[in-house]
């Protein structure tokens, strides 16, 4: 786990794609979060799928939501 | 740096939005950040802008000042299934430009029915990283000043790659070519991060309704069948029926689509 700029970001992995462009993200603690894709990300069409390896960034304030801002290549 | 306060999200403080860097904001809450705006320049010199909020209330205020600071029109693109977020942008004073499939190809030969495809009379398929550079350039500026002629690239799906000025073939062992004894006919281009992605099929219009870009795609999707990829991925503007028809003709399916935004 990483904190940035009072930013929390965890590595996980993409265990279920949901409706609605969002994504099941099983963090490396095991704890899972609703997660969905940051902008920077759609806008550069980069495509997320089960099973990608990810950062997520969680908020502040709620820990059970999660936002997507980096998929690493496997 | 631009500060400019206000008040919203989940408790009474006040969120602060800040220009951080030239095409980057923050709003921050007790120090937290809690929203962030990007705007970026397209290779074709669109401005793209995005925003990450945790409430619509900052995204809002950031939307705001953004667009208050960066001259139009300022383009974004969402997820259409993202109704959270288009309507964000929605509340903004976007509105929906170009709607674009997003088709997941089988590579599969017996899926594809592509197996017994071959390219037309004396044209040969020249495989990726065996195409002459020269060559591969001169068709690429001969397809694209045709498209440019009639419906523009603009119009076209948005490529993502910053290259230099003027030239659009980053990297020429990524296409694979039709080939006639004297020149070249039309081309793929695929590139694979963690994927396989069709990012173009294009045949001179001349050299069109032959099955080149059949005979492209046989090529391009057995070659990643056989390299042990199942599926690839293609987005296709929906206007663009011939294209649908020979994705959906090969057995694709539309996964997704995306929605791109201007204001």
């Amino acid at each position: 786990m990483t904190k940035n700029k009072n930013v929390i970001e965890v590595e996980g992995k993409v265990v279920e794609c949901l409706r609605s462009a969002m994504f099941t993200v099983e963090l490396e603690n095991g704890h899972r979060v609703l997660a969905h894709i940051s902008g920077k990300i759609r806008k550069n069409y980069i495509k997320i799928m089960l099973e990608d390896r990810v950062l997520v960034e969680l908020p502040p304030y709620d820990l059970t939501r999660g936002r997507i801002v980096f998929r690493y290549r496997n | 740096m631009n500060t400019k306060p206000f008040t919203s999200g989940p408790s009474d403080n006040a969120v602060t939005i800040t220009r951080v860097a030239d095409r980057q904001w923050h709003a921050l809450e007790d120090d937290l950040v809690v929203g962030r705006g990007y705007a970026e320049h397209r290779p074709d010199g669109r401005l793209f802008v995005s925003i990450d909020a945790w409430h619509d209330a900052t995204f809002d205020r950031l939307a705001e000042v953004m667009l208050a600071e960066l001259p139009a029109p300022l383009h974004t693109v969402v997820d259409e299934a993202d109704a959270e977020l288009t309507a964000g942008w929605r509340r903004a004073g976007f509105t929906v430009r170009r709607r674009e499939w997003e088709y997941a190809v089988p590579t599969d030969p017996r899926v594809t029915g592509l197996a017994a495809v071959r390219p037309p009379s004396g044209v040969t398929i020249v495989p990726a990283g065996q195409v002459d550079e020269g060559l591969l350039r001169a068709v690429d500026r001969a397809i694209r000043d045709e498209v440019e002629a009639t419906v523009g690239w603009r119009s076209m799906p948005a490529e993502v790659i910053r290259r230099p000025e003027g030239d659009t073939i980053v990297d020429p062992s990524k296409y694979a070519v039709a080939a006639a004894p004297d020149r070249y006919l039309g081309l793929i281009r695929v590139v694979t991060v963690n994927r396989p992605r069709i990012g173009l099929v294009a045949v001179r219009a001349g050299e069109q309704r032959r099955g080149i870009a059949r005979a492209l795609l046989a090529h391009a999707l057995g070659t990643l069948h056989r390299s042990g990829f199942s599926a690839a991925w293609a987005e296709v503007h929906e206007s663009n029926q011939a294209a649908s028809a020979l994705l959906k003709g090969i057995g694709a399916r539309p996964v997704s689509s995306n929605l791109e935004l201007v204001r």
